[in-house]
């Protein structure tokens, strides 16, 4: 009963989001909570810090561009493409990648985007260098205008929403929970059985594939992608909101992403020390809040007497259980060389 | 009987002149009962002190003085609102698109970042209304990015590289090494540099990009192989802005080049940087500027109202933003409405003459604002009377050939 | 052939300024498990204590070099004392953000009081003009600068390997439990082993301010790409920041010269693959994999 007013609550809130708010942010919200949400599949329940999603989510977002205006792909299908194509790019990648922990996949993650980041610069004739893709189309298939910002929020929004459904799906399926094994004990799972670096793989991939859709989806709300879509601030964004929101939570994704992206789009015309505000918050946050926004609230919200938004039997993760970052499985090196 | 029906006339006549807000000369009929101007720039980014929170004070100052001088001009209150884009294409695009719809913006202004100008110049197409780009120097604004709503205000790449480069080719600077950031500024004005060069009978020995991001600010390898060339390198041609500009002339500085006769030429410097490198370092530099606020009696006048407002002087992003916002209200108030299409109407080969253009008319076919472009020098430290007066005007390109010719446009106005 | 000398020697110089920022990152990693983001802050923090000291006290810039760095130091001292200890206990995640958000505090603030464009910063008078050795020709400062953070490097080296200091530090780097247990104090060394790697920061700042512009994000783009020198030479490892510093900023100057496109992202092409055939790093220890 408590759940069901939780999630009708949920979706009244996503059908009102865009009469809140400028639809443009709104839809904003929504995909860039769909990527947390697919960054929270390796960060939250995996246990692996990617600092590199940029590439899949950038590399989306440039995929759909480039097929909206080159090849007149329409609506919905930009976007689902946009996704296997970052999937695609996963499978090589994050297959390297996957070989390293903490740390080092982390840093291996940066430097795979990097690379995406100067081959998108340097193909100018592709991409349109540092000016970016401008005026892509937004149509549907069959000439349906999405030209309006309200229409196109409606649009995204299901997508969107199929797009977190799967997320959700993928932690909670017995394949989630060797996620978690993985996460807690690698060196266990593995023992019992389990092919750990397959199941990583896959882990990846599809956090990738549906970043990359969120892109897509992304990029078609605003009709151009430039070249700060790939660049490393934009994974260190994503993290940023998953961290605000609440690591290994179901709603903290989409939590974070609307702090940031409505305090960045107030800020902007509120002041220009943003640097200061967000800085604050940050400090704010990881001294106080650890757990995230959703992190935080949900424990008073299930046992308080207010309708719980998220079931109890979250896999949270909690900040002392750390998600398997630290850069050594093994006892402390020697300072020196 | 008709007395009474007269009495009605002038009463309804009465009411409905008052219907409007403030109703001074009661002719410009506003389309949302209200005029709002939207400055979208960076004020806490790399261009920050060039436009920035001045950029918005400028506007507000042209707004304030156009009412004083049309008593109100039956505008009624004009709104300025502002954002910071932070330079990021989305942030300055979304704003944009809600400034217009929401806040009914008329005109949106400056937006330095060629990305960010040219995703807001769409927004414009897509909604109908005006933007005036300003801090913006990429000439795909008025080129294949082109568009009914979109005017470019000012100054661009083809100006710059234009003036520029025949100048120091005259001066005897033949031989050339052009050095550009590697993103879509830097190579748009490493080709119109070229050309020019070219053009002028100069001849460009090698050009090269340098890193972007350049997380090590350096360029000793450049300014090595500059030093290197065959045969004797008589410019070096710098293609970067903000604060890679300030690197590189500090480096070239730091290695000597100055003495060994590599004379230094500068595709975009604003007062900002001339500010913040010293005159010293510098000095002799020859650059095209679309204005500047020492430049004679009127331009001295405006940039002493503004420096009582600001404390600083003026860069030309900053006049052209009052002249870009004093314009257009001057057309609104020809045209007797707000109504877009109707203003692009009265811009569109409108002539002019003011503090900042000069010889001015905005091109109907790619809505340039041609003007006289001047070709400056920064002077000697010694030659420095005052703060900020840090440069002389040597020549004045005249506005039919500081910008790019016609025959070269490829704009088509699409809708 | 020559030109491939100079530009060798003259990227031994940016290896300087990397082969510095990176040992200081190092070092508190090595220590305290922090992977310190706000490094690149701190290094702009200690330009702008020069520009300070020289502008509102003729502070000349050779006690600049030292006093600026102490300063740096001091206020590093400050934040790890009242902020990032609080996060020892959790995943290093928490602490690298934690310095994220500083960073973008420090940067902010230096913008709102110096504005974005920066401040000029002259090399000291004894140093201007141009050496020229043979074939070559350099900058005097550039020079001093090799020579300087070279010497820097090395003292680091001998304190750490041949002092007593330097054996606590390495003990409680191995194994702070048994450290403990053998009555050092480890705990009062993590604050000045903090202040001593930002120090290094400071120090590098300080040397930049005369060749490049001393400006609130001077350093916001160099973190990154310090980060992969620390990861390629091995986290954690002195010898290896160093040396991978050094070798970075020399490979990237000759990548420059042949296609200088390429010269930012060579640093991230070695560390893939130095992280997939080496995971340790370079100098790094293979047990830390």
């Amino acid at each position: 009963m408590r759940r069901a007013l939780g999630w009708t609550a949920l979706a009244a809130i996503a059908l009102a989001l865009p009469w809140l708010m400028y639809p443009v942010l709104a839809t904003d919200i929504v995909t860039w909570g769909l990527f947390a949400a697919a960054f929270d599949i390796l960060l939250g329940y995996t246990g692996l810090l990617s600092f590199g999603q940029a590439a899949y989510f950038g590399g989306g977002a440039y995929a759909a561009a480039l097929l909206a205006q080159r090849a007149g792909v329409s609506f919905p299908l930009n976007a689902l493409a946009a996704g296997l194509i970052a999937g695609a790019m996963a499978v090589p990648l994050m297959g390297l990648a996957i070989r390293r922990r903490g740390i080092y996949f982390a840093m291996i993650t940066l430097a795979f985007a990097e690379m995406v980041f100067y081959v998108i610069n340097e193909w100018r004739s592709l991409t349109g260098g540092e000016n970016g893709v401008q005026g892509i189309p937004r149509v549907a298939p069959g000439g349906f205008s999405l030209a309006s910002p309200l229409v196109y929020y409606y649009t995204a929004l299901p997508l969107a929403v199929l797009g977190l459904l799967l997320c959700w799906r993928i932690v909670r399926s017995p394949f989630g929970r060797v996620l978690l094994a993985i996460r807690e004990n690698e060196v266990r799972t593995e023992m019992l059985g389990y092919p750990v670096v397959r199941y990583k793989l896959i882990a990846a991939v599809l956090s990738c594939a549906i970043s990359g859709f969120a892109g897509g989806l992304w990029v078609i709300n605003h009709g151009f992608v430039a070249l700060d879509a790939v660049h490393w601030s934009t994974s260190g964004l994503v993290l940023t909101m998953v961290l605000l929101g609440g690591i290994g939570t179901r709603l903290g994704p989409l939590a974070g992403a609307a702090l940031v992206l409505y305090l960045r789009d107030f800020l902007s015309t509120w002041t220009d020390a943003w640097g200061v505000v967000t800085g604050l918050i940050f400090i704010a946050v990881i001294l106080i809040f650890r757990r995230g926004i959703v992190g935080t609230l949900e424990p008073l919200l299930v046992r308080g007497p207010k309708a719980g938004r998220v079931s109890p039997s979250q896999p949270g993760l909690s900040p002392q259980g750390g998600p398997g970052l630290s850069p050594q499985g093994g006892p402390r090196r020697r300072l020196t060389g | 009987m008709i007395r009474w029906a007269a009495l009605l006339c002038a009463a309804l006549l009465v009411l409905g002149v008052s219907g409007y807000p403030a109703a001074g000369q009661g002719t410009v009929r506003l389309t949302h009962g209200k005029m709002v101007l939207a400055v979208i720039n960076d004020q806490s980014g790399v261009y920050a002190d060039l436009g920035g929170k001045n950029g918005v004070e400028a506007v507000k100052m042209a707004v304030e003085d156009f009412q004083k001088k049309y008593g109100g001009a039956g505008l009624g209150t004009v709104d300025v609102l502002s954002a910071d884009h932070q330079n990021k294409p989305d942030v300055g695009a979304s704003k944009a698109a809600e400034f217009y719809d929401r806040d009914n913006a008329d005109l949106v202004i400056d937006v330095p970042t060629s990305s960010v100008g040219i995703a807001i110049a769409h927004v414009a197409a897509q909604k109908h209304r005006l933007f005036f780009a300003v801090g913006a120097a990429t000439t795909a604004l008025s080129n294949e990015d082109c568009n009914k709503y979109t005017f470019h205000y000012g100054y661009d790449v083809y100006m710059l590289a234009n003036g520029t480069a025949i100048a120091v080719v005259k001066q005897g600077g033949t031989q050339w090494y052009i050095v550009y950031p590697n993103y879509a500024f830097g190579q748009d004005m490493n080709a119109k540099f070229s050309a020019a060069v070219a053009h002028a009978g100069g001849k460009v020995l090698l050009s090269d990009p340098t890193p972007f991001p350049n997380p090590t600010e350096d360029f000793s390898t450049f300014l090595i192989k500059a030093r290197t060339l065959r045969p004797r390198l008589q410019i070096l041609g710098a293609m970067q802005a903000g604060q890679d500009l300030v690197n590189l002339v500090k480096q070239y500085n730091e290695f000597g080049l100055r003495q060994q006769g590599v004379k230094l030429a500068i595709g975009l410097l604003f007062l900002t940087d001339i500010h913040s490198l010293t005159p010293a370092a510098i000095q002799g530099t020859v650059f095209t500027t679309a204005w500047y606020w020492n430049m004679d009696k009127q331009a001295r006048e405006w940039a002493d109202r503004f420096n009582a407002r600001t404390k600083v002087r003026p860069t030309f992003v900053q006049a052209g933003d009052y002249d870009g916002t004093w314009q257009y209200l001057e057309a609104v108030r020809r045209a007797g409405t707000d109504d877009a299409d109707k203003v692009v109407a009265q811009l569109e080969g409108y002539r002019f003459n003011d503090f900042f253009a000069r010889h001015a008319q905005i091109r109907k076919q790619d809505h340039v604002l041609l003007h006289d472009a001047y070709l400056a020098e920064v002077k000697a430290p010694a030659d420095v009377k005052e703060p900020w007066d840090y440069v002389k005007i040597v020549q004045t390109i005249p506005a039919a050939q500081a910008f790019q010719p016609l025959s070269q446009v490829h704009c088509t106005m699409a809708p | 052939m020559e030109t491939i000398l100079i530009q060798l020697f003259n990227g031994l110089i940016n290896g300087a300024f990397y082969a510095l920022l990176s040992l200081g990152l190092a070092v508190i990693f090595g220590m305290l498990r922090v992977v310190n983001f706000m490094h690149g802050a701190l290094y702009m923090l200690g330009a702008f204590g020069a520009f300070l000291l020289g502008t509102t006290l003729g502070v000349s810039f050779w006690w600049a070099l030292v006093i600026s760095p102490v300063a740096v130091a001091a206020v590093g001292y400050g934040l790890e004392r009242t902020l990032l200890r609080r996060l020892y206990d959790l995943d290093v995640l928490y602490n690298l953000l934690l310095t994220f958000g500083l960073t973008l505090l420090i940067q902010d603030v230096m913008r709102l009081r110096f504005g974005i464009q920066g401040v000029p910063y002259p090399a000291p008078p004894q140093l201007q003009g141009v050496v020229v050795v043979g074939f070559m020709f350099f900058p005097t400062y550039r020079l001093f600068v090799l020579v300087f953070s070279l010497a820097v490097c090395l003292g680091t080296w001998w304190l750490i390997e041949r002092t007593r200091a330097g054996m606590i530090i390495r003990a409680s780097t191995e194994n702070p439990m048994l450290t403990r247990a053998l009555g050092v104090d480890v705990d009062r060394w993590i604050p000045l082993v903090f202040a001593f790697g930002v120090a290094l920061a400071g120090l590098a700042g300080v040397l930049a301010a005369p060749m490049r512009a001393v400006s609130p994000l001077m350093g916001a783009d160099l973190i990154i790409t310090t980060f992969a020198i620390v990861v390629i030479g091995g986290m954690g490892s002195i010898l290896g920041s160093v040396v991978t510093g050094f070798v970075v900023g020399a490979l990237s100057a000759v990548a420059a010269v042949y296609y200088p496109a390429a010269a930012n992202v060579l640093v991230f092409v070695i560390m893939a693959v130095v992280l997939l055939v080496r995971p340790a790093g370079l100098f790094g220890t293979a047990e830390a994999a």
